[in-house]
């Protein structure tokens, strides 16, 4: 279930191929997952909940208008209220298969339905609305569920109301109209806070990210992001959007460091299947890397299915690399349009600076003295006064750590230190620190992260399966034992 | 006209006639004035209610804002500066496609990036460029804060000298020569590592200073740890870390691999 919203834009929505004939299985799997729910709800169980949305997220393509309407009518009690509303929602063009379902399960639906099942239905209509791109109404009924959501609080719902608060905010995006729920978004946030919800907490705290960076309010974003309850993460979805949206402010706010940690987390973790979300990482992941002073290696470019979209990156990382402005600047023009809808042209003027500074280190290392005039020449400085110009922008370079170098101001020239033996210092043993901590670090995270179900210890296992695990560990301890042994000679 | 409109546009036009008397004793009170007025317009922000006279209010109290900031700046107190600029900044983002654009918006704009500059507050003066618009960005006031940046961060220093003979608006200049005084600190930080030793009248030069007798005055207020010898002037360089880096940091190390071993330990 990956549902990044840079992939749903470019998802084919609902392939209508699918004949009537698919349609009773289609309407017994979301029984089943309907049954899911209700006992998920009668047995406080969260985890099946969630299946049940992971289940309707694997048939999301083949829903069509007239299942639902009569899941619909399975579902809920005809004629109350929250069914006459969703079903409004739905087109009406295959009004006879509608009506043929509708009797025939009407029947079937006097059991009482839990506000799970009414909250489900609303995802399930919601889901289905936005898949074929009938923004306005999906408008309505998310609203329409949000309002129904504040009036219920129990803890089964939260997982379903986190994927509501999704799209809610997702429909509202797609017809440009984000800043407008912005205060119903806070409210939710607020609200889950009291109520100890913190996967909608989560949800809600990425969807407000989302909603101030897409009027690039960062300074609000980031007075948000650091005043909202953290916590341990619950989904890891929820868990990369976060790392993504914190790289974004970071790299704005120029903490480039820790930026360029938390995209590359976020690209990292992120799910094989979200390419435009992983995409998108490395993208500002790469720009960050400039800006540090970093080239990234080719192998980023080259990731799969990634080549074409990072093209334009690659072309600037190489300018950045040799270090020449005019190259620079030309390709910051061709590639302008791409640059400015990514969002990213204001850091590529920033790079102009590390253009320089390149250039400059290259400089240093090929010549131990060089006058002013040919540094401005070969870092194609055009202005009045080109040597000034060098002379106060190498002098800059020098006192921040970029080169090595003195100038002598009488003569006009630089004459660079000889570099030292870079293993006569301590940068060695800081590298190899650096690296065993963040394979440590790795280790440590990887072992925090592993899940057990809940009650796993307390359910029975067969005797055969008793068997089996006994036969392995007991075969694991041997392996252990035998290596033991080896290491002792 | 309802009254209270009429009375806040009477006392406002003495606020600009004092404006352009340069009466700063009279413009600040008149503001103080105006700003308790504005509160019970219920159309402002934060509570934008949809008043019937809304347009009118909000432009006129987007035109005293405007003039507060631009006071700000005539009396040269950057704290009014800022507190003045954010209660404008809901005219331009929140209420912007209501009202028709306000000439002195991208003056006002570029004159805070600079505010920023000046007090080297470079992140929120990107988060502030995030904000603007390509439009916008094309713009000559802001483009020239914007320049300006890139000119320091580079280290052409000269660059940013001379903008100031090409200052967009008059109210520009009085954050430019801040900006010199902070360009030269920057230069003297820099020379001080890059060179050796300089002749007086270069490093003079370099400094932009007019005359020996403010280079010997500027040394003794900022770096008196120069020295000057014969008509030259002396860096005395710290000789860094020639011997600390022979020096093995041992205990950091026994740190470091016992670290190691717990985590191992704990793996294994």
């Amino acid at each position: 279930m990956t549902q990044d919203v840079e992939m749903k834009e470019q998802q084919v929505p609902a392939a209508p191929s699918n004949s009537t004939s698919s349609t009773t299985p289609l309407l017994q799997h979301l029984k089943e997952i309907a049954a899911l729910i209700e006992t998920g709800a009668y047995a406080r169980e969260v985890r099946r909940i969630l299946r049940a949305v992971r289940l309707t997220i694997a048939l999301r393509r083949k829903l069509k208008a007239s299942v639902i309407s009569s899941f619909l009518g399975f579902a809920l009690t005809p004629g109350s209220e929250a069914h006459q509303r969703l079903s409004s929602y739905l087109p009406k063009d295959d009004q006879n298969d509608m009506e043929v379902d509708t009797t025939s399960s009407a029947t079937q639906s006097i059991m009482k339905h839990s506000p799970e099942l009414e909250i489900y239905c609303y995802l399930l209509v919601l889901i289905f609305l936005i898949d074929q791109k009938k923004y306005s109404e999906a408008k309505a009924c998310s609203s329409a569920s949000i309002a129904r959501l504040k009036n219920l609080n129990r803890r089964t719902v939260d997982v379903l109301a986190s994927r509501l608060y999704f799209f809610y905010s997702l429909s509202y995006e797609l017809t440009g109209d984000l800043s407008e729920i912005r205060g119903n978004l806070l409210a939710l946030h607020r609200v889950a806070t009291l109520r100890h919800d913190e996967l909608g907490q989560e949800t809600l705290l990425n969807l407000l990210l989302r909603n101030y960076l897409h009027y690039n309010l960062y300074d609000q974003a980031e007075k948000l992001r650091s005043k909202a309850p953290r916590f341990e993460a619950h989904s890891n979805q929820q868990f990369c959007r976060y790392l993504f949206y914190l790289g974004k402010i970071r790299t704005i706010q120029l903490e480039y460091t820790d930026a360029k940690e938390s995209l590359l987390q976020a690209a990292r973790k992120a799910p094989v299947a979200a390419l435009g979300f992983r995409v998108q990482c490395n993208k500002w992941a790469v720009i960050v890397r400039l800006l540090l002073g970093e080239i990234p290696e080719r192998t980023v470019f080259m990731q799969k299915g990634m080549e074409k979209a990072l093209r334009p990156y690659f072309e600037l990382t190489n300018a950045v690399r040799i270090g020449d402005l005019e190259l620079f600047k030309t390709i910051a023009e061709k590639f302008s349009t791409t640059f400015s809808s990514d969002g990213t042209n204001n850091l590529i003027v920033r790079l102009r600076h590390n253009v320089i500074r390149t250039g400059l280190r290259n400089i240093s290392i090929s010549y131990s003295r060089i006058s002013l005039a040919d540094v401005a020449k070969k870092l194609r400085l055009d202005s009045s006064n080109p040597v000034a110009d060098a002379e106060s922008i190498v002098s800059k370079a020098i006192r921040d750590g970029a080169i090595d170098a003195t100038l002598d101001h009488g003569n006009g020239w630089m004459v660079s230190k000889e570099t030292g033996d870079i293993y006569s210092t301590n940068e060695p043993q800081q590298a190899f620190n650096s690296r065993i901590a963040f394979c440590l670090n790795m280790h440590n995270e990887a072992v925090r992260a592993l899940r057990f179900p809940p009650n796993s210890h307390k359910e029975k296992e067969s005797a055969e399966k008793r068997r089996e695990r006994q036969q392995q560990e007991q075969e694991l301890a041997k392996h252990i034992a035998e290596e033991d042994d080896d290491d002792d000679f | 006209m309802d009254p209270k409109l009429t009375e806040v546009s009477q006392i406002f036009e003495r606020l600009k006639a004092a404006l352009l008397r340069n009466d700063f004793d009279t413009a600040s009170r008149l503001l103080s004035q105006l700003k308790i007025l504005l509160i019970e317009f219920k159309s402002l922000p934060p509570l934008f209610a949809e008043t019937p006279n809304a347009i009118q209010e909000l432009t006129l109290a987007r035109d005293i804002y405007e003039h507060a900031v631009v006071l700000s700046v005539k009396m040269e107190d950057q704290d009014a500066f800022e507190r003045d600029f954010f209660q404008l900044k809901p005219y331009y983002t929140d209420v912007g496609g209501r009202l028709p654009q306000s000439a002195q918006e991208y003056p006002i704009l570029g004159l805070n990036l600079l505010r920023l500059l000046v007090q080297n507050r470079i992140a929120e003066f990107h988060t502030e460029l995030e904000l603007l618009s390509a439009k916008a960005l094309e713009n000559p006031c802001i483009k020239h804060a914007v320049e300006l940046e890139q000119s320091f961060m580079e280290g052409a220093y000269n660059r940013v000298l001379t903008a100031r003979q090409t200052v967009p608006h008059e109210t520009y200049v009085y954050f430019m020569d801040l900006l010199a005084r902070t360009v030269r600190d920057e230069i003297a930080g820099c020379s001080e590592k890059a060179y050796e030793s300089l002749r007086v009248e270069d490093a003079r030069q370099i400094l932009l200073l007019s005359s020996d007798q403010e280079l010997f005055d500027y040394i003794k207020e900022e770096h008196p740890e120069w020295e000057v010898k014969n008509g030259w002037l002396v860096f005395n360089k710290v000789k860094e870390s020639s011997a600390s880096s022979k020096e093995i940091p041992s205990l950091q190390l026994i740190n470091q691999t016992l670290s190691y071993a717990r985590e191992l330990e704990r793996i294994v």
